[in-house]
C-alpha cells in the first residue's frame, strides 16, 4: 500500500466516501478522480490551433513511446536474465534434493517419506506429456511415456494412495490397456516383490476395466496367514484423454438433446447434481489432487468438470517426471486446509 | 488500523505525501507503457481471495478486508485496461459464499450495491474507459434490490466497447456449465420452424410443404389451412403411439404435455442433435464472445480453482498461483506475473516457428 501513488487525504475520500467529515456528491468525485483519468478519446475536428496543439502532442507522444520500449527492453532483458538463473539454480536444487530423498525403488522408504502426513488424498491425479520429439532423453515415444507412468503408479501404490488416474492429452496408452497393465505390475513387483505386490486394474473411460483374473484368487489361496491378516492393496489406474473432457460434455450434451427431443426429459430437469452424477459414473470422481509435472501450470485440456475443488500442485521450472515432485505435492496436499467456501 | 496495517507511520506519510505521490503515479504510468510494448493477455481473469486472511493477520474486521479488497481490484483494474486487457473476469461472489455468516453476506451484498449505485452516478467517466460492465452468475440468487443497481450499472455501460469487466456474482464454473448444457437441450428441443421467423423471408416453409405434399400425395385434402403447423391428424397420431413406445412410463406424461402444446410436430424439425460441439457450449457460457482465458491470477497460495472459470481454463490459460493476499495485491505484484507472461509467450512463438521450419 506504501506505493500506490495515492494521497492519504484521496485514500480517505475512497474508503468512507465522504471528506473533512460531509458526503461528497458525484461532481466533487469526478474532480478529485480526474489527475487518474486516461487522455479523453480523440476528436478529429479542430481549428489550426488546435492542430498545432496536436502536432506538440503527437512529438511528446512518440518521446513517451521510444522511452516506453527502452523501459520494456531493459525489463524484459532483466527478468529473461533473471528468469535463466532461477530456472538454472531450480535445477540444481532439485538435483541436490533427488539425492539427500531418494525412494531406492523400496516401499518402505517412500512409506517414511508419507508416514509424518496426517492425511493422503484417495484419488491422486498426475499430468503426463507424450514427447515426440527425441531431444528428451528417455522420455520420448510410447515408451518413455510408460516409463513414467509405472513409476508414478509405484510411488503412488508405495505411498498407499488407491486410485491414480493419469491424464495424457492424445489417449495413446489406451489402446494398450493390457501392456499398460504388465508394464506397470512388473513395476509394482520390482518394488515389493513377487508375494506383496499390490493387485492392479488398469481401465479407462468407456472402456472395461483390465484386470487378470490371475490375481485376486492368489490372493484367496495365500497360505501364509500374516499375508491373509493385511489384505493385500489393490491399486486402480485410470486413463484419462483430452476426450474425456470438452467432447464427453458436449456427447453428454447431445445425450440430452436427444431425450429433450424425444420427450423423455425437461431441459429444467438438468442440473448440477444431474451432470455430476453422469460425469462421476462416465468419467471419473473428482481427484483430490493433481501433480503437474510440466515447468508451468497449464491444464492441456484436463476434464474441466472434475477440477472443482481440485489442488493443483506443480513445481516451477520443473523438467520431467521425478520423484521430488511427487513427495512435494503430497506434502503440500497434507498441509492444505481445504474450505468449501466457508 | 492504519497501525497495525504498517508498522512504520513515517514510511506511510512518506510515501502518501502529495510529491512522492505524484512520483510514484508517474512511475506507474512509466512501467504500465512499458509493459503495453509487449504482448498482452487479451483476457484475465482473478481469484480475489484472501481478503478475510488479510483482516485476520492483521486483526482489523472481515468487511473491512473486503472494502480493501475492493481498493485493490479498482487498482488491478486500472493496471489492466491502461495495459490493454480487453476482458478482465473477476470472482467476486461464488455460490457456496452464502453459506457464510448472514453478516458478511449482507455486508458483501451492500458493499457491491453501493460500489454499483456510485458507478452509475459516473457515466461519463466510465465512457473514458471504455469499460462495459456484464454481471455473470445465477440472477435468482440475488436480492432484488442488488440486482436493480446491477442492471443499472449494466445497462449503462452496455455501449462500450472497448473493454469487458466481468463480475462474477452468485458464481461457480459448474452451475454455468450446467446452465450452458441447459441452453442448448433447450434450443436444441425447440421445433426448427417457430424458431425462425417468418416475417423475415417472404416463402413460408410450411406453403412449400403443403405443394410437395399435394404433389407426392393425391391423398392428402386440399382443405388443410395453410397457415397452420400441424400435420393431419392420422400423422400426428402415429407420432404419438411412436412416442408412447419410445418414452418410458414415468415420462409419458411429459411428452404428451409438449404434445397438446403442438410444439412438436415430427422428428424432422429439430435441430440434429449431432451438429452439437464444443463451440456450442461455448457460446451458450457466460463469457460468451469473449477472447480465451490467457491468464489466470489466484492470490493468497491455494491452489486451487474453487468452482471458477473450470471450462475456460482448462485448456491454454496460464494458471498463476501467488502467495500475496488480495487487499495487498498491486501493479509490483502482477508486473512479474505479466513479465513472466510475455516471456513464455515469445519462448511459445520461438518453438512454433523453428516447429514450422523443420516441418
Amino acid at each position: 500500500m506504501a506505493a500506490t501513488g495515492v494521497t492519504s487525504r484521496e485514500q480517505i475520500a475512497f474508503r468512507r466516501g465522504n471528506l473533512d467529515g460531509r458526503p461528497l456528491s458525484p461532481k466533487e468525485r469526478e474532480q478529485m478522480l480526474k489527475p487518474f483519468l486516461p487522455p479523453e478519446p480523440e476528436s478529429t475536428k479542430g481549428s489550426p490551433k488546435a492542430q498545432k496543439q496536436k502536432q506538440q502532442k503527437r512529438s511528446s507522444r512518440l518521446i513517451k513511446h521510444t522511452l516506453h520500449v527502452l523501459i520494456h527492453a531493459v525489463i524484459s532483458f532483466i527478468f529473461s536474465v533473471f528468469f535463466r538463473f532461477r530456472r538454472s539454480w531450480r535445477h540444481v536444487k532439485s538435483k541436490v534434493s533427488s539425492y539427500i530423498w531418494h525412494h531406492h525403488r523400496t516401499p518402505e522408504f517412500i512409506q517414511r517419506d508419507v508416514k509424518h502426513l496426517n492425511k493422503l488424498p484417495h484419488h491422486l491425479s498426475v499430468v503426463l506429456d507424450y514427447h515426440e520429439g527425441d531431444d528428451d532423453q528417455g522420455d520420448a515415444g510410447l515408451e518413455g511415456l510408460v516409463k513414467n507412468l509405472r513409476e508414478v503408479a509405484a510411488w503412488t501404490a508405495s505411498a498407499g494412495i488407491p486410485f491414480l488416474s493419469v491424464y495424457e492429452r492424445t489417449g495413446k496408452l489406451k489402446n494398450y490397456i493390457q501392456q499398460t497393465h504388465s508394464a506397470i505390475s512388473g513395476e509394482l513387483e520390482a518394488f515389493f516383490g513377487p508375494r506383496r505386490k499390490p493387485t492392479l486394474s488398469v481401465r479407462a473411460p468407456h472402456i472395461r476395466s483390465y484386470s487378470p483374473p490371475l490375481t485376486p484368487p492368489s490372493r484367496a489361496t495365500s497360505p501364509d496367514p500374516t499375508e491373509t491378516k493385511d489384505e493385500r492393496q489393490h491399486l486402480t489406474v485410470l486413463l484419462l484423454s483430452a476426450e474425456d473432457g470438452r467432447d464427453t460434455m458436449v456427447d453428454l450434451t447431445k445425450t440430452l438433446s436427444d431425450m429433450a427431443q424425444s420427450g423423455t426429459l425437461r431441459p429444467d430437469q438438468i442440473d448440477t447434481n444431474l451432470i455430476d452424477a453422469e460425469l462421476r459414473e462416465a468419467v471419473s470422481t473428482d481427484p483430490e489432487l493433481l501433480i503437474l509435472f510440466s515447468p508451468v501450470v497449464q491444464l492441456k485440456g484436463y476434464p474441466p468438470w472434475q477440477l472443482r475443488l481440485t489442488e493443483i500442485f506443480h513445481v516451477p521450472d520443473n523438467k520431467g517426471v521425478n520423484y521430488q515432485v511427487f513427495l512435494r505435492a503430497l506434502c503440500n496436499f497434507a498441509k492444505a486446509e481445504m474450505r468449501v467456501g466457508r | 488500523m492504519t497501525d497495525s496495517l504498517h508498522n512504520s507511520r513515517i514510511r506511510k506519510w512518506f510515501a502518501s505525501s502529495p510529491p512522492v505521490a505524484w512520483g510514484i503515479r508517474q512511475l506507474r504510468e512509466l512501467l504500465i507503457g512499458a509493459l503495453k510494448q509487449g504482448p498482452i493477455p487479451q483476457h484475465v481473469a482473478f481469484v480475489m481471495d484472501g481478503n478475510r486472511r488479510f483482516a485476520r493477520n492483521h486483526h482489523i474486521e472481515t468487511v473491512e478486508g473486503h472494502s480493501l479488497g475492493f481498493e485493490a481490484l479498482a487498482r488491478i483494474l486500472e493496471v489492466c485496461y491502461k495495459t490493454g486487457v480487453k476482458v478482465v473476469t473477476i470472482y467476486a461472489f461464488s455460490i457456496e459464499n452464502f453459506k457464510r455468516s448472514k453478516r458478511e453476506v449482507d455486508a458483501l451484498m451492500h458493499m457491491a450495491k453501493v460500489k454499483l449505485e456510485q458507478l452509475s452516478e459516473h457515466g461519463a467517466l466510465l465512457d473514458r474507459y471504455g469499460a462495459s460492465i456484464r454481471v455473470l452468475g445465477n440472477r435468482d440468487l440475488v436480492k432484488p434490490d442488488v440486482l436493480q443497481a446491477i442492471d443499472k450499472a449494466v445497462s449503462l455501460t452496455a455501449h462500450n466497447k472497448r473493454a469487458i469487466l466481468n463480475v462474477c456474482f452468485p458464481y461457480t464454473s459448474r452451475d454455468e456449465i450446467a446452465s450452458a448444457v441447459r441452453h442448448t437441450v433447450e434450443s436444441y428441443s425447440v421445433p426448427l420452424s417457430s424458431m425462425q421467423s417468418p416475417s423475415k423471408r417472404s416463402f413460408s416453409e410450411t406453403h412449400i410443404t403443403q405443394h410437395i405434399r399435394q404433389q407426392m400425395l393425391n391423398t392428402v385434402p386440399e382443405d388443410v389451412e395453410p397457415t397452420s403447423r400441424s400435420t393431419s391428424p392420422a400423422e400426428s397420431k402415429d407420432l404419438n403411439s411412436a412416442n408412447d413406445a419410445n418414452s418410458t412410463a414415468t415420462s409419458s406424461t411429459a411428452a404428451t404435455s409438449v404434445e397438446k402444446d403442438g410444439s412438436i410436430t415430427s422428428g424432422r424439425n429439430f435441430l440434429d442433435p449431432e451438429t452439437i460441439t464444443a463451440e456450442t457450449l461455448n457460446d451458450n457460457m457466460l463469457t460468451a464472445g469473449a477472447p480465451p482465458l490467457d491468464l489466470l491470477v489466484r492470490t493468497s497460495g491455494v491452489m486451487r480453482l474453487s468452482d471458477f472459470m473450470l471450462w475456460q481454463a482448462h485448456e491454454k490459460t496460464s494458471i498463476v498461483f501467488l502467495d500475496c493476499m488480495w487487499p495487498e495485491f498491486d501493479l509490483w505484484h502482477f508486473l512479474p506475473v505479466l513479465v513472466e507472461w510475455q516471456w513464455q509467450r515469445k519462448k511459445l512463438q520461438e518453438e512454433d516457428r523453428s516447429w514450422n521450419k523443420t516441418d
